[in-house]
């Protein structure tokens, strides 16, 4: 199919959702109010790491409207641990806290004053235990064991012969660099309404993953999948926050303890105590030839997942899978280790482990070129991996070369002219640059069921999540496209796994390749009935048929689909029903490799350093999204430069501070996100169209490739500015001034 | 958030009537962006809140008799947009424009900026630059401080529980002299802001007011600094460089958030000699 034949996909048209969210008419999870709905209320460890000695709850329970404390010892005839990859998270803590602010109680009360009176007279004694709150500390011998030990997961990979490797080659670079707790700030909090009753339990909440918290809670209350009712009304942002299973079982809990429906409301303060991004300690060592040859390469990475695993299996090991960069080594060996701490526990973010390893590769990639006097896009350019090569052994291979592509960022950002201009002799300029390919962690399991009704317009059910990606936009247009009907004509049903056929989740880029796919294939299978119908009625073949403008032509005569409906049932209504499989054995035979594809991250930087004050400002920044196919353009760019953005804040002043387990700036006013004062001067987004994605068109997935090399890209500007090298993030002005104090002396 | 009752007086005497009967459980809110806050994690709980925006009389900003009186329901968005202050005191304007963010700057108020005594702030060494004054009621009468006395260290004032500030009285900067504030942080609210008014003749500096806020505990005016400039040539670096440095070891900072002592003694020195450039060169023109 050749660009032109489209009718909406490649059009950035208006939103779907636009009218429901401007207006107001928006339903989130907060505006959802049940019958005889109470309110709930947490009662937070104060200590980072201690052992419960008792909890006496008899006089919150004796508060006039309270109607339950949920502790521990509620929690019988279920299973009282959940988690993704471990179940090692309790439902509310039982003898011990492992971090500050985990929940040790929960009321549920009338309203919410008085739940949060009763929450004060919950009644807890701890015996302290000494905290670890980072890596160094829990590593240390004699640390406190948070869990049976402070090691969460292990993971590693080895490929040729490292060490006669390193002992051949001219020149080996060994760094260390380090990744900050970040928090990833979703508008809205999490929030949850959940109403268990004896024979089901129905949910609605702010999740990522619905059909996962639905599995979960099953599991937890002993019950059917089709007993437990999942419903995620819009999503004030995710980023990551919402992927897995978080509140819900609590709020579950909560209810039965009740026997009522409970809400709860998180502020931000406390889901800055529900998730967060892993902190890492990474350490890359690199051996090259003089001529700038990669030779070999063995890694070392630790992340922090806090006081649960939530999601720290699988970042353990995308860090590893991340670290060695888009070059071809013959020689690998890679290691990471996940680690508790008395910290908020670490799950998924926008691109798990891939910021925290590009950190470090990218910006020892610029060690090396400036070691061996060699410019640095040319380091790249020499040892950069090319289509069809195997980046990681065993894996897909990339789906195209990546020269050209980096060349696109590169002539957008105007590299090879630019001539630096430094605006005063202790305001200096300069330009840094920094890619990288992540494999995505797609699963290809997705389903999409397509109505489509005797008026010729039609409903699609989906399984993703519209967290503001715009993922129910993107679906209408890949729907109509192949109904061959107007995007006017399409309704976008989210997520209610009561109504919707099964997703696996919304996050690693995944929904426009995979889900998409799936309703690629459920309108296609609608389009092929209505074919079918029409060939009847014309006494002809189903090919000889034209579908178009929502009208089945044959030799000048035609039908409307909705026309071709009715008179399939015989009467006036009806409907037809598509249905879309996306399984790992899908027919296009693309989604048989892990990963599903590589997303692609590049971005380039110029940077002004006022050297008295360590100030940085970011001039200009340029990154790259490559979608393969952009059905939205304007959505992709909007993706690209929120993942940017986002990843400013990493890059320049984000840092979650932990003092012995003490959360010293757990608000907003003390933990500063990017705001729009803080947007480049320039700020371009470069799209990179060559169809070679897996998902339909030629698409692949965009959400995450943004984040991931801002935070490289700038400290190699700062560097090529003032010539000093930061391997510690945020760069914040005190730690840059240090740095150039340092240098000086 | 604990409920509380909110009072909405209509007349200063009631207004300090009713804070007097509250007594500790009560407490007057204007634009409520620090309280609020502060009620909300619990650090502050109060019973009653007595609400200064219901008293017509602490109404607006007016000029009269080079004296600005900000009154204390001013927000800093009617200072920042009135004709009075962007008429004799825009460098007042241009500050109160970058303080916080447009929903701050919309609800809360100068008076409260200087009643909680926040250190990260910068209408206290803004104000101490022009030497301005607080007018206080109470059931017992009238009083007026300067905001020097009226700050006494960090979430501290000399206010008694019972005293409303009425106003700020602000006198504009004598004749011929110009003044100048800088501010410098990352996070929402200032690291640091310096503000220096100068005067300059024949070359020399004739009278300098140099103050600082957000670094130290709180706003203050740097009188040791002050006397090394008094004098001396405008154009001689040495002189700005050693104000910088005697500011910066008067200054009492502290290891927190916004950075160590160390960085931000050294950021005193040199916006201390940013500030009194661009106070010259604003008298220049
Ligand atoms: C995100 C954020 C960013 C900020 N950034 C800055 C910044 O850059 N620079 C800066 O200077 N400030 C900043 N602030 C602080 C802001 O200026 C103050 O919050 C605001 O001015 C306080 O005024 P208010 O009217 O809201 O006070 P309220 O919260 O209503 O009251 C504050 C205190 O003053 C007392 N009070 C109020 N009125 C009177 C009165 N008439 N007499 C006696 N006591 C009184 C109250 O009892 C209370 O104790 C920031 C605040 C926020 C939330």
């Amino acid at each position: 199919m050749t660009q032109q034949e489209f009718n909406t996909v490649g059009q950035s048209v208006r939103r779907i959702d636009s009218y429901d969210k401007i207006s107001g008419r928006a339903v989130y999870s907060v505006d959802v109010v049940v019958p005889g709905m109470a309110y709930a209320k947490l009662v937070p460890s104060p200590l980072p790491h201690a052992l419960i000695k008792s909890i006496d709850a008899s006089k919150a329970r004796a508060l006039p409207g309270v109607y339950a404390v949920l502790t521990a010892a509620e929690l019988v005839n279920m299973e009282t641990h959940y988690g993704s990859d471990k179940k090692d998270r309790p439902i509310v803590a039982m003898n011990k806290v492992r971090f500050q602010g985990e929940p040790v109680a929960a009321v549920a009360a009338v309203d919410l004053a008085t739940a949060e009176a009763a929450a004060e007279l919950v009644e807890v004694e701890y015996e302290a235990l000494s905290a670890a709150s980072d890596l160094t500390s829990a590593l240390l011998p004699d640390a406190e064991p948070i869990h049976d030990s402070n090691y969460c997961h292990e993971y590693g990979y080895e490929w040729g012969d490292v060490d006669a490797a390193f002992a051949g080659c001219d020149r080996i670079f060994e760094d260390t660099f380090l990744f900050p707790m970040v928090y990833h700030y979703a508008m809205e909090p999490h929030t949850c309404v959940v109403s268990y009753e004896h024979d089901r339990i129905r949910t609605w909440t702010s999740a990522q993953h619905p059909f996962l918290v639905r599995a979960e809670l099953a599991r937890i209350f002993g019950m059917q999948l089709d007993q437990v009712q999942v419903v995620v009304p819009y999503v004030g942002g995710g980023y990551g926050s919402k992927s897995y299973t978080k509140i819900e079982p609590l709020v579950a809990a909560l209810s039965r303890e009740a026997g009522r429906p409970v809400r709860l409301a998180q502020s931000v303060e406390e889901s800055m105590k529900t998730v967060r991004r892993h902190a890492a300690r990474a350490t890359i060592r690199t051996g090259v030839m003089n001529d700038g040859t990669f030779v070999a390469r063995e890694c070392l990475s630790y992340v922090d997942t806090g006081g649960y695993t939530d999601n720290g299996v699988r970042v353990t090991e995308r860090i590893s899978d991340r670290i060695v960069g888009p070059y071809i080594f013959d020689n690998v060996r890679v290691k990471s280790y996940g680690i508790y701490t008395n910290s908020t526990p670490a799950g998924s973010f926008r691109s798990i482990g891939g910021p925290q390893a590009s950190w470090a590769c990218e910006s020892q990639t610029d060690i090396i070129a400036e070691a061996l006097g060699i410019d640095p896009i040319q380091l790249r350019l020499k040892n950069l991996a090319k289509k069809g090569d195997e980046v990681r052994r065993g894996k897909r291979p990339l789906e195209g070369d990546l020269a050209p592509k980096l060349q696109m960022v590169l002539d957008k950002f105007g590299w090879d002219n630019y001539v630096r201009e430094d605006p005063s002799p202790t305001v200096k300029r300069g330009i840094g640059f920094a890619c990288n390919v992540t494999n995505s962690g797609a699963s290809p399991t997705s389903t999409s069921l397509v109505r489509f009704h005797a008026d010729g317009s039609s409903t699609v059910y989906i399984g993703t999540t519209e967290i503001g990606q715009g993922s129910r936009s993107v679906m209408a247009q890949i729907a109509a496209e192949e109904l061959r009907i107007p995007l006017a004509s399409i309704k976008v049903i989210g997520s209610d796994t009561d109504a919707v056929p099964y997703d696996r989740s919304t996050g690693s880029s995944r929904s426009t390749t995979l889900m998409g796919l799936a309703v690629h294939d459920a309108a296609v299978d609608v389009r092929e009935q209505l074919l079918e119908i029409a060939a009847k009625h014309f006494e002809t073949f189903a090919d000889q048929i034209e579908a178009a403008d929502g009208k089945a032509t044959f030799k000048g005569e035609s039908m409307t689909f909705g026309a071709l409906v009715r008179e399939m049932f015989g009467g006036s209504g009806g409907e037809l029903m598509g249905r879309g499989y996306v399984t790992q054995n899908h027919a296009s035979g693309r989604l048989t490799q892990d990963p599903v594809f590589w997303e692609v991250s590049i971005g380039a930087a110029e940077v002004e350093v006022d050297e008295d004050t360590g100030t940085v400002k970011l001039l200009r920044y340029v990154s790259a999204s490559d979608p393969g196919k952009a059905i939205n353009p304007k959505q992709v760019e909007g993706q690209d430069e929120g993942a940017a953005m986002q990843a400013i804040g990493h890059s320049m002043f984000e840092e979650m501070l932990f003092e012995d387990g003490q959360f010293l700036n757990p608000n907003l006013v003390d933990y500063r996100v990017p705001t729009f004062e803080d947007l480049p001067g320039e700020f371009e987004t470069v799209l990179i169209e060559f169809g070679d994605g897996p998902g339909p068109y030629g698409s692949k997935g965009v959400g995450e490739g943004g984040i991931v090399c801002v935070a490289p890209a700038i400290a190699n500007a700062i560097f090529n500015a003032t010539g000093v090298r930061l391997r510690e993030l945020p760069l914040t002005p005190e730690r840059v001034w240090r740095a150039i104090e340092k240098s000086k002396q | 958030m604990r409920p509380f009752r909110l009072y909405e007086p209509t007349t200063i005497n009631e207004t300090v009537a009713t804070l007097s009967e509250l007594g500790d459980d009560g407490k007057l809110y204007a634009g409520g962006t620090e309280l609020l806050l502060a009620m909300k994690t619990g650090l502050l709980q109060y019973d009653g809140l007595v609400n200064v925006k219901t008293v017509p009389e602490l109404e607006g900003v007016s000029y009269s008799n080079g004296t600005l009186t900000i009154g204390a329901r001013a927000t800093h968005s009617t200072v920042e947009h009135s004709a009075d202050v962007l008429a004799h005191a825009p460098l007042i304007a241009s500050v109160e424009h970058r303080v916080a963010n447009v929903r701050v700057r919309n609800v809360g108020t100068v008076v409260g900026n200087l009643c909680f005594a926040e250190p990260h702030s910068d209408p206290g060494a803004l104000l101490l630059l022009y030497e301005a004054e607080v007018d206080i009621a109470s059931p017992s009468g009238t009083r007026s401080v300067s905001v020097e006395q009226l700050v006494v260290g960090p979430y501290e004032t000399s206010l008694a529980g019972d005293e409303l500030v009425t106003r700020v009285r602000v006198p504009l900067l004598p004749n011929g002299m110009r003044g100048a504030y800088l501010k410098f942080g990352y996070h929402h609210r200032p690291t640091l802001g310096v503000g220096a008014a100068v005067s300059v003749t024949d070359g020399k500096f004739l009278d300098v007011r140099l103050t600082l806020g957000s670094a130290p505990p709180k706003p203050t005016r740097m009188r040791d600094a002050e006397a090394v400039l008094r004098g001396a040539a405008v154009d001689d670096p040495a002189v700005a460089i050693e104000a910088g440095r005697i500011a910066a070891e008067g200054c009492d900072a502290i290891d927190d958030l916004h950075g160590s002592a160390e960085y931000k003694r050294h950021l005193v020195q040199v916006f201390v000699q940013r500030a009194l450039a661009e106070a010259v060169e604003r008298g220049v023109k």
